[in-house]
């Protein structure tokens, strides 16, 4: 699925099979994953079955991608679950009541792609308040987010009184008809999302690796003073990835709300946990500076198939828990076996 | 090519083959599976772990294996749940959906993907969509708790109600029947009414709080047994054996509130059989092409009180062999 994502840097000259595998251990990781449940799940690995994860694994790889880079500058984002429901709610607005402006008194209708834009926009904006709490008045990264997780939840509440937005399929009436094309839809056989997250990734890697920005991200997580004495506007970097994290998230919001046709404002709850155990299964290091987008979706694909999986086996839900959270601490354990023996890169 | 690429390729090459040759031998299974997926909003509330239990236990005895899921009220988790059931060919879903509105894209899903939906305990907001909704009439309920209420305040008296999660339409229907019979006697006053969204910790703040600014109230009516037990526990603290508390669902712990003499009556929802009826129909859909029955069919409450309290367990009554005829 995303195997020819996972980049790697090219560095130390040398490694034995085992330091090459335990760089690889996402990849590992979800071979294992995979070899396992399609022995034991059955029709795991039908066409049909792969194609749903994907779509599974496509919510988590979008918040990733966007968390990947937050996580590259040494911060964390805890907002994006909450950010996501609100924007469907404001999705799920704008396609059932309008847009009120009220002094002329006016009620717009938007077309969908300015649904889209509306509600990735307001993601941004969001992002970009994060952004400005971490770097104008310092604000740790997790409170910042944290309390963006509770008002931007709030607020998705505010908007419907706690109600739910239903039938988002618009009306011919008011031109915005399509919206549940965005998470439901398929072209060539693949679910939208699937694509979008591809195309996602694709530009996200090219940035991480190849852009000035991109290094600077990772220089401001590897070491943020020496960023700034050699030039680099920390601020405006880590203002940037919580826009692009916000964005995401925006995005995300879209695909589920439009996925089930209707904006529930609990939606998204707990999908800020799944996106930073993808970031951390693929490689990358809380402490800034490490990691890759395509470890991101390769620990996307492990998340995402390994919920899949046991659902589909049968795991009691109470055993799922302690599985998953087993598979992210031993991930980093042998991400601290790989800094202590296989040599660190970067 | 140098050498350390080459070998990350033979590596990944390794995986991907040994993935094909999987993918050839445990190819696609046998359609129509006997397979019944059971979902509801969770495992270790009781309501919802009986009414899991009891289509498992159906569902086994009719010859069908199961799987149970819980979707904790999240209409994206249940859609996640829904396309596993689709891809795991299941024969049927049982499901106590996550919300009236949100729920109906998984159900058109799964319909068009060829697996029927029988929705228990919850309705959904369309009609047409789910092979069956088999929901309790929570209005006949709420009258018989509400009568039983009256009678126990001697048709007097201050009251609060305690109200379920406003945007859940049990919530809103149990209120109405409630109403219906409580307005019907004009000396019983309702000084508060408050939500406390099904749960036993805000029911009991709440109640702590209504007893500071209404210390005469008499009694307290809520729209479910977890918050009954909320309510029950502030008037414990408060020292006011005297309120009456009637709950809604049947649960063992209001049974045992009962027998103590610390609850008057709750109204018990057959969750339990409302389960096996659907797994009966989905059986009988599955192998006729018809339920023989409507879309939405409602099963009548019963109210518990101390006279029948120690027959219910699990949220069914054991039938009585000693004195079935009782008056």
């Amino acid at each position: 699925m995303a195997t020819q994502s996972a980049s790697i840097p090219s560095t130390a000259p040398s490694l034995g099979l085992a330091a090459l595998l335990i760089r690889l251990r996402a990849l590992v990781a979800l071979f294992i994953v995979l070899v396992f449940f399609s022995t034991l799940a059955p029709n795991f690995l039908s066409i049909g079955s792969l194609l749903i994860m994907a779509k599974h694994i496509a919510i988590i790889a979008m918040l990733g991608i966007g968390m990947t880079y937050v996580i590259l500058t040494g911060g964390i984002d805890l907002s994006v679950g909450s950010i996501a429901g609100l924007s469907g709610m404001v999705a799920g607005a704008l396609i059932l009541h309008g847009l009120t402006i009220v002094p002329l008194g006016l009620v717009i209708y938007p077309s969908v792609p300015m649904v889209v834009l509306i509600a990735v926009l307001l993601g941004g904006l969001i992002g970009l308040a994060n952004g400005t709490l971490v770097t104008r008045l310092g604000v740790a990264p997790f409170i910042a987010t944290l309390g963006m997780l509770y008002v931007a939840r709030g607020a998705a509440l505010l908007l419907s009184d706690g109600a739910t937005f239903p039938n988002l399929v618009g009306s011919p009436d008011y031109g915005n008809q399509g919206f549940p094309w965005l998470g439901a839809g398929r072209m060539l056989g693949v679910p939208v999302p699937v694509l979008i997250v591809l195309m996602l990734a694709l530009a996200a890697a090219f940035v991480a690796a190849r852009t000035p920005f991109g290094r600077y991200v990772y220089a401001v997580g590897g070491n943020a003073r020496a960023a700034l004495l050699s030039g680099v506007r920390v601020g405006g970097v880590t203002r940037a990835v919580y826009v692009i994290s916000g964005m995401c998230a925006g995005l995300v919001g879209l695909l589920v709300a439009s996925d089930l046709v209707s904006a529930h404002p609990a939606s998204g709850q707990t999908f800020e946990l799944s996106a930073i155990a993808a970031v951390v299964l693929g490689g990358a290091s809380l402490a800034g500076g490490r990691g890759t987008i395509g470890g991101t979706m390769v620990g996307a694909c492990v998340i995402g198939t390994l919920g899949d999986g046991m659902v589909m086996m049968g795991v009691s839900e109470f055993w799922q828990m302690v599985i998953k959270g087993t598979v992210i601490v031993a991930a980093v354990v042998f991400d601290q076996l790989q800094a202590r023996f296989g040599g660190r890169e970067s | 090519m140098n050498p350390r690429r080459f070998r990350i390729l033979l590596v990944a090459g390794a995986l991907i083959a040994v993935l094909a040759a999987l993918w050839l031998f445990a190819g696609p299974a046998a359609r129509h599976s006997k397979l019944m997926v059971v979902i509801t909003p969770s495992l270790d509330n009781p309501f919802f772990g009986q009414e899991a239990i009891g289509a498992e236990e159906r569902a086994r005895a009719l010859g069908y294996s199961t799987l149970k899921f819980s979707h904790g009220d999240d209409a994206y988790k249940q859609s996640e749940l829904v396309d596993t059931a689709i891809a795991r060919n299941a024969a049927a879903i049982i499901l106590d959906n996550a919300g009236a509105d949100a729920s109906l894209a998984a159900v058109l899903r799964a319909r068009a993907a060829g697996v029927p939906v029988f929705l228990i305990d919850r309705e959904i907001s369309s009609r047409g969509a789910a092979a069956v909704q088999i929901v309790s009439n929570n209005y006949q309920g709420a009258t018989l708790g509400a009568q039983a209420f009256a009678e126990a305040l001697g048709e007097r008296g201050p009251y609060l109600e305690l109200v379920g999660r406003e945007s859940d339409t049990n919530a809103i229907i149990r209120s109405r029947g409630y109403h219906d019979v409580l307005a019907q006697y004009p000396d019983l006053k309702m000084v508060s009414r408050q939500s406390a969204n099904w749960d036993q910790a805000q029911a009991f703040t709440v109640t702590q709080s209504v007893l500071q600014a209404h210390p005469e109230i008499r009694g307290v009516i809520a729209g479910n047994d977890t918050m009954a037990l909320g309510a029950v526990a502030a008037l414990e603290s408060a020292g006011r054996a005297d309120v009456v508390v009637v709950g809604f669902d049947g649960s063992n712990d209001a049974r045992d509130a009962i027998i103590a003499g610390k609850m008057r009556a709750t109204v018990l929802q057959p969750a339990k059989r409302q389960a096996q009826f659907a797994v009966d129909l989905a059986d009988r859909f599955l192998r006729t092409g018809s339920t023989g029955q409507r879309e939405k069919l409602l099963m009548d409450c019963f109210l518990i009180d101390r006279g029948n309290a120690a027959q219910l367990k699990d949220f069914a009554l054991a039938p009585t062999p000693a004195s079935p005829r009782t008056s």
